[in-house]
């Protein structure tokens, strides 16, 4: 509750700092700030202190998962603050507005992880999308940013209109919003609620695999990431995702029994489709802007099997994936930012000029390429572990399916990095403090020592 | 005079609902596309109105969820109406098709 | 007592380790002093062993669990018992003289090399004590796999030359190929006993089915067939003489090649349990014996003459396994050290003062030159001929005499191979000594004495060859007076013979009688006109080595590397690259294909989204079919 009012309050707050002030470093000073402060209510909510006590009729309903969960979103939101604060009020006319923005963003994303209502599900999605609309078509002179923004916006609401459809199918049949509510009536198998409840979940969770880029929803994801300013590809692509996922499970947790046993083999067809398309797809790229896009395609891939599997184990993975994944791509964004040229060529030679950056680098996309010693790693481990956990030898497929289309990930990947190291060129590149770089170094570190000692993260969690 | 009966509404809201998908998928004009969405929403509306007043006529909860989508769809309207108008800047035209540089 | 063990091995790895990372910087006399003091200073603590025990019995120094597996243990011990001991004794005693030997043999070469060289001997001067030392046989691999690659390291320790590389290779691939074997008995001991301390497996030996001893056994004479130079594996031997001669003396005479006997004669317990496998030692090692026998009476390069009789003799301490005299064995590994390390230090003496030829042909007349290596290379030889009261004559004699107990054609065969070797040691030594000079002018010219450091050491072997087979006086002549029968009793279980008084003397008076009269044979046929030209005939095939090189080439290496050349030409090219290949091009060609889909137009898009979702809700209809059949496959 704190987290939801807190970072409404904050976007709010920063909209006055761009009155008050057009001074860019105290703007992204203030945005710290209210991070911080963020980041403190959220973690006082899980010693019971509330900013303001709310009755929320049980709409909504907080959990460890989702208070972590917030915790760490906002913490990558730091990070990615820290790192790319300058690009976000460069990116455009208004530097506060898109703060405020990110803020309302956060908002969504609080609401996301403690949904108990439909409602409360409809209203998250959208606190989070809209601002994203604008995002995307922050630079308003560039073409390809309104492009982006127009498509985003179109497919946007299309999903929007599946979800409400699904939203009043189930409430048309049950009478309530909850999604507590139903599950014991359906597990004691009691009424009949006949093909429409099913196929208004069905309608819901094509929403959300919408949502976090799943194949074949997927078709936005690319033309977004590619056309919208780099920052907010980087906040879209790790915070915003993650956030989906979180939706996705939490639905996913307490409805998945009543679609029946055909969701097992719908979602093993997606899951490869998604690995596939992003895979695949993303070998043939020439910006590796783009082909981070098809690349986080391809990750969500695997952070679709938190869904499939959904036990404990499952949940240690998405929150480790999360971290993981974040952290490398807040890293590799923060880095494509300062490019000239985000084509691979562009990258030509980096290690020669930067070797700070082209180590740094080195170190992101091997995490995402999920080499032993990073992050990804374990990230990637705990999920495949999930599934032969749950599902025994038979899932077994399954997990080398993902496997191969990692170890064609790893091609992409080095792409940048034989770029880096072994060709020589020219890389352009606008200046770079020192500052810049010693985060990226700790981004760094962080992400081998969460791939040295994984259980450090997850530990503090039980904690 | 006898009442309408739920499935007849329902046929409504449906239609509309596919009309808009259709109109989603065949138009080039962006203002016309931003109409589809907003049948797609009504359609829905329709529903929860209709199943409130005819299923659960002691409570109050899908008249209130359309509300929320009333307000909300607004301010979807207000962003993309902001979209199309920058849009219209840059390439002075609204057809969708000319927004077609980002692709493969 | 037990820590005093660990300091065997340590000296030499110090000394080792001083002389490996130090041959830079310490001059020659300072690496030679440390090199052979180390060992000097084993030899001293293995007296003391020795004698305690000799006094108080066997002792097991345990450092500490080398592999801690949970259900079996491998502790890293050693075993201080008659049997070590007493080849701690060999390899450090003859050890030392013969590093005393190199200072002077090798003094041309340049500091850091001849560091090197010792730091190399001083390596393989521990690995075999820990392979001798070692209270289970995973201590003994490792010793077995250091004293491998030491002799591959010395072999080739002059590598420039391509040859001595290609015989340093072929002694390390043969010794793996015996290698082998040892693991794969030492993991089937382990899988059946659970353990591989020789104690234990020892006392259990019955738990062991026959078929399982016969496997492990013969496993392990694999192993040993490789490391001792036995038929099959016995060719890399002569070509090892491509090192140094005191290399050749110390690994490839007295120590490492004797490394099979020393662990059948410990596994003794398994083999007395396995007739097959007795039978097999004693064939093989009777062939060996007398095959290499005639190799070596064709043979010219005066170190190749040695590394056949070294096959040989070999041969002759398997015949003594085999046949169940494992003391005997022993004693003529110990015999065969002192005269063995004797004549391959007699003849670097001659190659040194022959400016490195090895060619006898071109020797001759050494006698008045060369008196002191003269004089000690004829005991070596009488020794070896089994001309009584020397060395040999009692160890080869205890070895016979078993196997006639065994079976008579074994002695038979076993004395035409004494006389053999009779012949041709006595064939060398006219060649090389007596006659005329045959070398060149300038040759003549530089003859002389080798130094001190060289001519001591060969007369002190020269002396236990004469005399060191007092200890192993047989029954017939002195009543006990076996002294290393009794000393060895409680680690090796004899399998007792019984000949008539009679019969051996008779037979010990036809085995010296045929050497004697081989050896008149030898020198009245070239002392005055030795073999100059190049054989022919038989001879020739001799000379070639039974063509067994060649065999091996042909049948083995040859299709083998016709195999790689298949592999890497046919199956790694258009196979296994054209695979590796053909999967990066489809990712390529599939990624051009399907980022078409990606085309750019919205209402294009929301088309795809509809008909996705139009199949999962037909999919979710069908109610499990699908799922059902998908999974049935798999």
């Amino acid at each position: 509750m704190n987290a939801i009012i807190f970072s409404a309050l904050s976007g709010v707050a920063m909209m006055f700092t761009g009155i008050f002030t057009t001074n860019k470093s105290a703007i992204r000073n203030v945005a710290v700030i209210a991070l911080l402060g963020l980041i403190i209510v959220n973690l006082l909510h899980s010693y019971g202190i509330f900013v303001v006590r709310v009755n929320t009729h049980s709409m909504l309903q907080f959990e460890t998962f989702g208070l972590f969960f917030n915790t760490l979103v906002f913490a990558a939101t730091l990070l990615f603050v820290l790192l790319s604060g300058k690009d976000v009020t460069n990116a455009g006319t208004y530097g506060a507005e898109y703060f405020a923005l990110i803020f309302f963003v956060l908002c969504g994303v609080s609401i996301l992880t403690c949904y108990n209502s439909l409602l409360m599900l409809f209203i998250g999605i959208e606190i989070l999308s809209i601002p994203l609309y604008i995002l995307t078509g922050a630079d308003k002179r560039n073409l390809k940013s309104n492009e982006a923004s127009l498509k985003y916006f179109l497919m946007g609401s299309f999903s929007t209109g599946i979800l409400l459809m699904g939203i009043t199918l189930v409430y048309g049949i049950t009478g309530t919003f909850s999604i507590e509510a139903m599950r014991p009536a359906v597990s004691v198998g009691a009424p009949n609620y006949g093909i429409l409840e099913p196929v208004g979940l069905l309608f819901i969770f094509i929403a959300l695999l919408f949502k976090v880029s799943a194949a074949p929803f997927h078709f936005w994801t690319p033309d977004v990431y590619d056309g919208a300013p780099t920052v907010f590809t980087s906040f879209m692509a790790t915070i915003v995702k993650a956030a989906g996922f979180v939706s996705f499970i939490r639905l996913f947790d307490a409805r998945a029994i009543e679609m029946g046993i055909s969701w097992k083999i719908i979602l093993p067809v997606i899951i490869i489709a998604t690995l596939l398309i992003g895979n695949i797809t993303a070998v043939f790229q020439q910006s590796v802007k783009r082909m981070m896009a098809y690349s986080s395609i391809a990750q969500a891939g695997f952070m679709l099997f938190a869904v499939y599997v959904n036990n404990d184990m499952s949940k240690e993975g998405i929150l480790l994936y999360t971290a993981a994944y974040s952290i490398a791509t807040i890293g590799i964004f923060a880095i494509l930012t300062r490019m000239k040229d985000i084509t691979f060529d562009g990258f030509n030679g980096l290690a020669k000029k930067h070797p700070v950056l082209a180590a740094t680098n080195a170190v992101f996309l091997l995490s995402l390429a999920g080499i032993p010693l990073t992050a990804g790693f374990f990230a990637k481990y705990y999920m495949l572990a999930a599934v032969v956990k749950e599902n025994g030898a038979g899932a077994l497929w399954l997990v080398i399916v993902a496997v191969l289309f990692a170890a064609v990930s790893v091609y992409y990947y080095f792409r940048v990095i034989q770029a880096m190291y072994f060709k020589e060129g020219e890389p352009e590149i606008t200046e770079v403090s020192g500052g810049f770089k010693t985060a990226l170094v700790m981004l760094a570190v962080l992400i081998v020592l969460i791939g040295t000692f994984p259980s450090a993260l997850l530990n503090w969690f039980y904690f | 005079m006898s009442p309408v009966p739920v499935t007849h509404i329902l046929f409504v809201s449906t239609a509309l609902f596919f009309i808009g998908m259709y109109g989603l998928f065949t138009r080039r004009n962006m203002i016309t596309m931003l109409m589809s969405v907003e049948l797609i929403l009504n359609s829905v509306n329709i529903n929860f109105v209709a199943f409130n007043k005819y299923l659960y006529p002691g409570k109050l909860d899908g008249i209130f969820f359309s509300l929320f989508i009333i307000t909300i769809a607004a301010a979807e309207a207000a962003v993309a109406i902001a979209i199309i108008i920058n849009l219209y800047r840059s390439h002075h035209s609204i057809d969708v098709e000319d927004a077609g540089e980002l692709k493969y | 007592m037990n820590t005093l063990a660990y300091l065997v091995p340590l000296f030499p790895l110090l000394g080792f380790l001083v002389n490996g990372l130090g041959r830079k910087s310490l001059s020659k006399s300072a690496t030679g002093v440390i090199g052979s003091g180390v060992i000097l200073a084993s030899f001293v603590v293995s007296l003391l062993l020795f004698f305690d025990v000799k006094s108080h019995g066997a002792t097991i120094a345990t450092a500490f669990d080398f592999i801690n597996g949970g259900s079996f243990k491998i502790p890293f011990a050693f075993q201080i018992d008659q049997l070590s001991s007493l080849f701690l004794l060999i390899i450090t005693g003859i050890g030392f003289l013969i590093h005393l030997y190199s200072t002077a043999y090798m003094h041309e070469e340049e500091s850091h090399h001849f560091a090197r060289y010792f730091a190399y001997l001083n390596l393989f001067v521990f690995s075999m004590l820990l392979l001798v030392m070692g209270a289970n046989y995973v201590i003994m691999f490792i010793g077995w796999e250091g004293v491998g690659l030491c002799s591959y390291l010395l072999i080739g320790y002059w590598f420039k030359n391509a040859n001595y590389n290609y015989a340093a290779k072929k002694a390390f691939v043969m010794n793996r190929i015996g290698d082998l074997g040892f693991l794969l008995a030492v993991f089937w001991l382990l899988s059946k006993l659970g353990t591989v301390t020789y104690g234990d497996v020892f006392a259990n030996y019955s738990k062991l089915s026959s078929a399982d001893m016969t496997g492990i056994t013969i496993l392990l004479f694999v192993g040993a067939m490789g490391k001792s130079a036995q038929i099959p594996l016995y060719t890399w031997l002569p070509d090892a003489m491509a090192g140094p001669t005191p290399v050749s003396a110390l690994i490839h005479a007295a120590t490492m090649v004797t490394a099979g006997i020393y662990m059948i004669a410990r596994s003794n317990v398994l083999y007395s349990h396995s007739e097959v496998a007795q039978n097999l030692v004693a064939i093989i090692g009777l062939a060996t014996a007398l095959f290499s026998a005639t190799i070596a009476i064709k043979q010219n390069d005066i170190k190749k003459v040695l590394a056949y009789s070294t096959v040989s003799q070999l041969g002759y301490m398997f015949l003594g396994l085999g046949v169940g005299a494992y003391t005997g064995a022993v004693f003529h590994v110990m015999t065969h050290a002192f005269f063995k390390a004797l004549l391959f230090l007699g003849a670097g003496s001659v190659i040194h003062a022959m400016h490195h030829e090895q060619d006898i042909r071109k020797m001759g007349g050494l006698k008045k030159k060369l008196p002191i290596t003269h004089i000690t290379f004829l005991m070596g030889c009488i020794a070896i001929s089994g001309i009584p009261p020397f060395s040999g004559f009692f160890s080869k004699d205890e070895i016979l005499a078993a196997a006639f107990a065994h079976n008579p054609v074994y002695w038979g065969l076993g004395v035409a191979g004494a006389a053999m070797t009779a012949f041709y040691m006595f064939r060398l030594y006219a060649t090389t000594f007596l006659g005329t000079f045959r070398g060149t002018h300038e040759q003549e010219h530089h003859l002389h004495e080798s130094p001190s450091a060289m001519t001591i050491p060969l007369i002190i072997l020269a002396i236990l060859s004469v005399i060191g087979g007092f200890v192993g006086i047989p029954e017939l002549f002195v009543h006990d007076g076996h002294l290393l029968k009794s000393f060895l009793s409680p680690v090796i279980t004899e399998q007792e013979h019984h000949i008539e008084h009679s019969t051996e003397y008779v037979l010990m008076g036809i085995s010296v009688a045929v050497a004697a009269i081989a050896i008149l044979f030898a020198i009245s046929k070239y002392s005055k006109n030795p073999e100059l030209g190049e054989p022919a005939g038989l001879g020739k095939i001799l000379a070639d080595k039974w063509y067994i090189d060649e065999l091996y080439d042909a049948v083995i290496v040859k299709p083998l590397d016709a195999l790689a050349t298949f592999f890497k030409n046919i199956i790694e090219k258009s196979g296994i690259d054209g695979i590796v290949n053909g999967v990066g091009k489809l990712v390529t060609y599939s990624s051009r294909q399907l980022r078409l889909l990606q085309n750019g137009q919205v209402g294009g898009y929301i088309l795809f989204m509809v008909l996705a979702m139009i199949v999962v809700v037909l999919i979710w209809v069908n109610d499990g079919y699908l799922y059902k059949m998908f999974t049935s496959l798999f």
